[in-house]
This record gives structure tokens, C-alpha cells and sequence, in this order.
């Protein structure tokens, strides 16, 4: 089917590319922090399948994209350290989501949810830390590539 | 910076926004930001532009050294 002409024009575009922008992330986060508030509330993990579900399908997707042109972000580059802290940042996150739902489900036993915790804390750190660092050698050689396909530079 | 060129050029010609916009195919809102400064058109706008408005690239687009300072 052919698709209808645009009725706008560039400048309204990019507004509206704006405006989806800040929708998607909006999305995102979003959805982030319902999960994050559904476990501290105690709410069972299998019933945020659908929270889940979306959302690791709208970071795959950004992720996938991102790759696809070589972008990894706007500020942050893909070295050791940047990774290593993203990767200590989600892991403490992750290490008092995992002590406060598991505190919550048994008060008694609070150094076994401490316990808990920290082992999420070094799970999230581990699959964190290896995952950045694998994608950030899959975008060095997507960017190579790239860099590849494109024209001789003449003044080179 | 306002595009005061853009602005002057379409007023020798007796050009409305409205028929200027209808000429190069955007909005009426978009020539009223651009000649604002408020918008920054893709080249292939200001190319239009120009076409419409008889002018060069130079005539109305290009800022001399002491335009930018303001």
C-alpha cells in the first residue's frame, strides 16, 4: 500500500521527532520505575512478565539500533571505566531491590536478605560488566566497518 | 538571530509568509521562526528559499562578522 505524503513539513517534523523522544524515554524510564516500585511493594515477579516483556523489548530494540549506525552515547564512551561504573551503579540497584523484597517476604531473616542482596549485587555487576564490555567490542567493529564502507576520503 | 535578509527580500517582493511557505512547501509557522531566527532550515530549504525569492545563499543566509557578534 502506498503510504500518504507527509502533511509536515521539516521544521514540524524534527518537533515531532522531539516530542516521540521524549515519549520513548518517557516509556522507558517509566516502565522502569514500575517495576522497581511493584518489587519493593512486594508485588510477585511473575506478575510483572508484561512490565518485563516491554521493556527489555524497547531497550533490545534502542540497543539493536544504536548498533546497526555505531552508537553507543551521547556522552558516555565505551571504556573500562565507563562500563565498570555503569556496571557498579546497576548492581547497587539491583543488590537493594533484591535485600528489599527478599526483607520483605521474610522480616526475620535480615542477613540472609542481606545476603541476598549481595549476591544479586555481584550477579548484576558480572552480566553487566561483561555484556557492556561485548558490546563494546561489537560496536568497535561495527564502526570499523562502517568507516570501511564509506567513500575514499580524495584529500587522504 | 533574526533573518532580517530573508525577511526584507520577501517584503521587496510584496510576498506574504503564507504564499512564501505555500511556494517552498512548509508551513507559514516555519518561515515566521526561520525569519525569527528561531529555526534553522536544512539546506535544502534555504535552496528553495532562494529559488523562490530569486536570491543567492549568500543574499540571505550568509551572516557577516559583525551580524554574528549580535
Amino acid at each position: 500500500m502506498k503510504r500518504n505524503k507527509s502533511n509536515l513539513d521539516e521544521r514540524q517534523e524534527q518537533t515531532l521527532l522531539r516530542i516521540e523522544h521524549n515519549g520513548c524515554w518517557l516509556a522507558y524510564w517509566g516502565l522502569l520505575a514500575v517495576m522497581i516500585i511493584q518489587i519493593i511493594l512486594g508485588v510477585d515477579l511473575e506478575n510483572l512478565a508484561g512490565e518485563q516483556i516491554v521493556f527489555m523489548l524497547l531497550a533490545l530494540y534502542i540497543s539493536a539500533g544504536c548498533w546497526k549506525h555505531g552508537i553507543w552515547d551521547r556522552r558516555l564512551k565505551p571504556d573500562l571505566l565507563s562500563n565498570t561504573v555503569i556496571s557498579l551503579i546497576a548492581a547497587f540497584i539491583t543488590g537493594m531491590l533484591g535485600f528489599i523484597h527478599t526483607a520483605r517476604e521474610y522480616p526475620d531473616k535480615i542477613f540472609g536478605s542481606i545476603a541476598v542482596g549481595i549476591v544479586y549485587a555481584i550477579m548484576a555487576f558480572a552480566v553487566g560488566f561483561v555484556l557492556l564490555q561485548f558490546s563494546a567490542q561489537l560496536l568497535k567493529k561495527k564502526q570499523s566497518k562502517l568507516e570501511e564502507e564509506l567513500p575514499e576520503d580524495e584529500e587522504e | 538571530m533574526r533573518n532580517l535578509k530573508l525577511k526584507f527580500r520577501r517584503i521587496e517582493l510584496e510576498m506574504s509568509q503564507t504564499k512564501l511557505a505555500e511556494i517552498v512547501g512548509v508551513t507559514r509557522q516555519t518561515i515566521g521562526l526561520i525569519e525569527a531566527g528561531d529555526y534553522n532550515p536544512s539546506l535544502k530549504l534555504c535552496i528553495a528559499i532562494c529559488k523562490a525569492l530569486d536570491a543567492t545563499l549568500n543574499d540571505l543566509f550568509w551572516e557577516d562578522g559583525e551580524n554574528e557578534k549580535k
